[in-house]
């Protein structure tokens, strides 16, 4: 190992002892509770005459907690429409005080202030004397306070804590952003006062072998007494149905000592993974004497048996390949403001992942407190973490560079032991100087071999990096923002580099806000005052009654969605995971819900969580077909896989095919030959062909496929008889592209139009199957529309078989389509086939309408009837429906519409 | 010290032992796969070609006074090559949009390939998306006007139907294509050092892009890609067009 080679250490010998009791030394009161507190929005008080005079604070805070949970700061009057709104806002030193008597007996001892988490510089005054400063923004702070407080005496303590930008950092860093967690000021979890033997263990390190069941651990021994000192390390390794006791002998003179044990953990030991989260607890009682005093320390931490390495393809943990079914975490927390610190909170997002099928987080720019690890080592979830760096962070900057440099130091020390911790990556996006990138990346290889490391996500490869989350590959795209109705494709050969790919940010479809979920901001420190400004302009614009309509069809889409797109990654073999954008919604960025779960991680109920394990778990049945409209003079070809990362490969496996119509009647059914498939792979497990012609209807149906009857998936294919001579006008009925004399005269005879334009002749937006990417504030980009609703109640879809959102098989029709402007239409007026804007636009959209006109009956369809209509099938049958319907007397028309209206949207 | 620089030369000599070199002694003239021109008096960016990503080669006729001129552009997303006459006179980025056109004075054939890599997707700049090239073009401070605008249908054009002649020395930009052997089918990395910017079909098959600006020097050929005995390889390079030779790798090369 040349891990250690510039370090001392101390090479010891392993014998068995019998462990003897003495009472442990270290002791440490807790410091929550009421703080004396005051702000400083001038940043004036450290300069002032105040710490001089060691004035007393004069209100008083909470602690742990932070500024906005006191209402403190600037009253908000706005409505920010990118993002929540926080109610008050601070940002500025804020000062926090308490006078503490340090006890007598800790005369002698190393004594600490300690922080779990603070935000983001923390800084104490003993009295009137400044004496330690801390920035770190992922780890705890633990100020030594030794040469400053005098055991007996009751000292002043005023602790400054500054959440300004410290650092020239990227302001959307989840680390510190306003976006999600917000820019806080305050003190979260454990806050303590420690007393400790001067002969202390500053750091547990647990580095695993799972070659031979053993663990190599890491002391550094901190000496304060300047005299050698000698003595034992006692470990004590506790797990389920485990208990092992080992020691070693410590002799050292020097300030700083490395103490390496290599400890064997016999073949009672179990090995940690997602699948068998096995944790165990070692503890290290230090005694020492420097043959006057006796010292005493004892240091804790969790670890697993478990090991990472670089595969070809995919990470490899114990020596198998993982793939990572993962969510992109951007600390979205906007109950409390700030990412929670208790384990409760944490196991809740853990089990949610297992629930949604999931086995990985990503956290984007940010890294979460030790409860989060804590939780994932027990539910086995893998996780990414970063720094808070993005964007033009790796800019020349010095300052900037020694931040990170220490930040990544710490991270790594922190949380190293942590088996859910597999990958680091520097931060997001990262451009400016590659080479800083390389050093902080090929500096963390060395310091640590438990995890896997990357330069940055989605942007310049370094030479250094054993894994790479990216939207491309130098051989294509490896992103999936969208699904097809086709799905014999996949992203491995894209994949398929000198590291393995992590598909970044896939996913991320549009969904029309729920503005139910206004109400659940009331004791939250922020708002969603942006959903306020959209609910009022949809009302402004007369349809305030359709917004959870809106919501519901936007959010199938984007299941569905979810579905297409995850199924493609798990077809990606040569993949090593992806990484969803996101599970839950993300409230900055202009606004993104993009979840199938609210910013609270609670369910829209767009979804079950059973349902989404059909296509996201550790076993998921595929299927490659080349479309889902089918006319029923066709065959359905499916070609099975079954993608298998689980935590064994399958024998002899059953596996039956099904048809099922919507009633949910079996229509046909066979068996793939029964075959043993394998694990850590996606395996191809045979084909079957279901000729269609017995369809005589057009409908729905479905094909399933199972795997021994428990793994079970399921496709929606569309069949339909094909039709001639289709929009054929009768004396009743005209059907006409352009709006000329014939079409008026025949409207003002009483009679019926239907109006079919070219949509190139159509003004508007272009229509799309996918609803927006992301959302449509931040990329103000096509098609500015999330989704359609179908008003599917009403007759003209008689005989086309849809549900009140868009499906698969309306893929040919909205893609040869137009959007009309119609918010100049009356209220009432609702287009059957109706667009749903953008949320901060919110005007009225339709590709097909129908309104009474000059006495006549007016239907419009701005949809290409003309171009490769034998291709489609769905086009034939909604032309064919709309046929029967404007040819019988339920063409009826109720609102009356102007006819300038027709002119208005019109290019002639 | 000392003991780097030994180091050094040992990597370079294993390097140039292990190394194939292969030869591009052809080249496929790119008005091959030109899409559809558009004309207009203005420029238009790429969303308005309908050019999601990709390639899109902008000309102009120009007349230049003095035998050094300032072209300027306004917007350029996200890289250009700027070629007068068939001669290139350099590159432009947004970073970087200006550059000296060295003519005799005369009337010329402005020529501007430009790449769109993608969409922004933070910062302040966000909300302008456009790619392409938009806003003015000027030489000497006279904006150059009517446009000629082609997308060049790079990526999807089928290779095997490009028509290659033997090389000259002509600067534009084009396919290049070369034969090389291979004793062993095996992964192989292709080292692009000294290439600018491009894409590479190996055996009509696509397999990478590569841009000098990374520090990843070497795309990734698999062995279902390679053949024993003669492969081919066509690359398409937009900017350094006198290179001559790439070099086949074991291990994957960074600058």
């Amino acid at each position: 190992m040349n891990l250690y080679k510039n370090l001392k250490h101390l090479l010891l010998m392993l014998f068995l002892v019998q462990a003897y009791a003495l009472k442990a030394q270290t002791v440490s009161f807790d410091l929550s509770g009421k703080w004396k507190f005051q702000t400083d929005v001038m940043d004036f008080r450290r300069g002032s005459l105040s710490p001089r005079y060691n004035h007393v604070l004069q209100e008083e805070i909470q602690l742990p907690g932070i500024t906005d949970d006191k209402q403190i700061g600037y009253k908000v009057p706005y409505q920010y429409i990118d993002r929540l709104t926080r109610k008050y806002e601070y940002m500025g030193p804020a000062w926090y005080q308490r006078d503490i008597e340090i006890p007598a007996a800790w005369k002698g001892k190393k004594i600490f202030m300690y922080f779990e988490r603070t935000h983001w510089l923390s800084s104490i005054y003993v009295d009137t004397k400044e004496v330690s400063s801390i920035d770190y923004i992922s780890v705890p702070h633990n100020h030594d306070l030794t040469n400053f407080v005098k055991p007996g005496k009751t000292h002043r303590i005023t602790v400054c804590v500054d959440n300004r930008f410290q650092y020239k950092t990227h302001k959307w860093n989840h680390a510190h952003t306003e976006f999600t967690q917000i820019n806080w000021n305050g003190i979260l979890g454990e806050m303590k006062l420690m007393a400790i033997d001067p002969v202390y263990v500053e750091d547990v390190q647990v580095y695993p072998n799972i070659a031979n069941n053993s663990i190599k651990v890491r002391l550094q021994v901190n000496n304060e007494t300047k005299k050698q000192f000698k003595g034992n390390a006692l470990f004590t390794i506790n797990g389920k149905n485990y208990n092992l006791k080992n020691e070693v002998a410590v002799v050292s003179k020097d300030s700083v000592t490395f103490v390496e044990a290599n400890i064997p953990l016999g073949k009672n030991v179990k090995l940690w993974d997602e699948f068998n989260p096995n944790v165990y607890q070692i503890s290290v009682q230090l005694n020492t004497s420097d043959g006057k005093t006796n010292y005493q320390h004892e240091k804790a931490t969790t670890f697993g048996l478990r090991e990472v390495k670089q595969g070809k393809n995919h990470v490899m943990l114990n020596n198998r390949p993982i793939h990572l079914r993962g969510n992109v975490e951007n600390a979205v927390f906007p109950k409390t403001g700030y990412a929670p610190v208790d384990d409760a909170s944490w196991e809740r997002i853990m089990l949610l992942m297992k629930d949604y099928g999931m086995n990985h987080l990503r956290f984007h720019s940010w890294c979460p407190p030790k409860a989060a690890f804590r939780m994932a080592d027990k539910h086995g979830i893998y996780f990414e973490v970063e720094m808070p760096m993005w964007g033009k962070d790796a800019e020349p900057d010095e300052d900037r560079y020694n931040f990170f440099r220490r930040e990544m130091r710490a991270i790594l020390k922190e949380y190293g032991n942590h088996p859910s911790f597999v990958l680091y990556c520097n931060g997001n996006e990262i451009t400016g100087n590659f080479d800083f990138i390389e050093e902080l990346t090929s500096d963390a290889i060395k310091l640590d071999p438990r995890h896997l490391f990357s330069g940055s996500t989605a942007r310049t490869r370094v030479k250094s990096d054993q894994y790479y989350v990216s939207q491309q590959t130098n051989k294509g795209p490896v992103k999936v923002y969208e699904g097809l109705p086709n799905t014999d494709w996949d992203r491995s050969t894209e994949s398929d580099v000198d590291v393995p790919v992590i598909s970044h940010e896939s996913g991320q479809r549009c969904v029309y806000p729920n503005f139910e979920e206004i109400k659940k901001y009331s004791n939250s420190p922020v708002e969603a005052r942006n959903f306020e400004v959209f609910r009022d302009m949809l009302q402004k614009n007369g349809m305030l009654d359709q917004a959870n309509d809106f919501f519901k069809a936007s959010g199938a889409l984007t299941v569905l969605e979810y579905k297409a797109v995850i199924e493609a990654l798990l077809r990606s073999s040569k993949s090593a995971g992806f990484q969803l954008l996101s599970i839950n919604d993300f409230p900055g960025q202009g606004y993104a819900p993009v979840g199938i779960l609210d910013p609270f991680w609670d369910s829209k109920g767009l979804v079950t969580p059973e349902k989404f394990r059909e296509f996201c778990a550790p076993t998921v049945a595929l299927l490659r077909y080349e479309k889902s409209s089918f006319f029923n003079t066709e065959t359905f070809t499916g070609k099975a896989e079954v993608y298998n990362f689980s935590d064994a490969a399958i024998k002899n496996a059953k596996l039956k095919w099904w048809l099922t119509d919507e009633s949910g009647k079996v229509l046909q059914k066979g068996n793939l030959k029964s075959q043993n498939i394998a694990n850590d792979n996606v395996s191809p497990v045979g084909e079957f062909s279901i000729p269609l012609k017995g369809i005589s209807i057009a409908q729905k149906l479905t094909v399933h496929l199972s795997v021994n009857d428990q793994i079970k998936n399921s496709w929606d294919i569309w069949v339909y008889p094909s039709h001639q001579n289709l929009m054929q006008s009768t004396d009743q009925v005209l059907y006409t592209s352009v709006y000329d004399d014939a079409a008026k005269k025949q409207l003002a005879q009483g009679k019926a139009v239907v109006l079919y334009p070219d949509p190139t002749d159509v003004k508007g937006r272009k229509s799309m199957f996918h609803n927006h990417f992301w959302n449509p504030i931040m990329f103000a980009w096509a098609p500015m529309t999330i989704g359609n609703l179908v008003h599917n109640e009403q007759p003209m879809f008689k005989d086309f078989t849809t549900s009140y959102h868009t499906d698969w098989q309306w893929w040919d029709i909205l893609n040869n389509a137009k959007v009309i402007e119609m918010q100049n239409t009356p209220a009432q007026l609702r287009p059957f086939i109706q667009v749903i804007d953008s949320y901060d636009n919110n005007q009225k959209l339709g590709i097909g309408f129908e309104a009474k006109v000059n006495g006549g009956k007016l239907l419009v369809l701005a949809v290409d009837t003309k171009t490769d209509m034998d291709k489609r099938p769905a086009t034939q049958q909604l032309l064919y429906s709309i046929d029967n319907y404007v040819k019988s007397d339920k063409f009826s028309p109720q609102v009356q519409l102007e006819e300038n209206f027709i002119q208005s949207f019109l290019n002639k | 010290m000392l003991r780097k620089i030994a180091l050094g030369v040992t990597m370079l000599v294993s390097q140039t032992v292990m190394a194939q070199e292969i030869v591009f002694n052809q080249k496929a003239a790119l008005e091959q796969v030109y899409r559809k021109a558009v004309e207009a008096e203005s420029l238009l960016p790429m969303n308005d070609l309908n050019v999601d990503f990709g390639y899109v080669l902008y000309q102009s006729e120009i007349t230049t006074q003095s035998e050094s001129e300032d072209l300027e552009l306004e917007n350029v997303r996200d890289y250009a090559a700027v070629y007068v006459d068939g001669k290139l006179q350099g590159r432009v980025s947004d970073n970087n949009k200006k550059i000296a056109i060295k003519t005799n004075p005369g009337k010329y054939l402005l020529q501007i390939y430009v790449e769109n890599i993608g969409r922004i997707t933070y910062g302040p700049e966000i909300t302008d998306n456009s790619k392409g090239l938009f806003g003015e073009v000027t030489l000497d401070g006279n904006e150059v006007e009517n446009w000629k605008m082609i997308p060049l249908n790079i990526k999807k054009y089928p290779v095997k139907d490009l028509k290659f002649e033997n090389r000259s020395e002509a600067e534009i930009p084009g396919f290049y294509k070369a034969k090389f052997d291979l004793n062993t089918v095996k992964n192989n990395y292709l080292d692009i050092s000294g290439w600018g910017m491009g894409e590479v079909w190996v055996n009509q098959k696509y397999v990478g892009s590569y841009w000098e600006e990374e520090k990843q020097r070497s795309i990734l050929i698999t062995s279902e890609n390679l053949l024993q005995g003669e492969n081919e390889i066509v690359v398409f390079e937009l900017k350094n067009n006198q290179q001559k030779t790439m070099k086949l790798s074991q291990i994957p090369v960074f600058k």
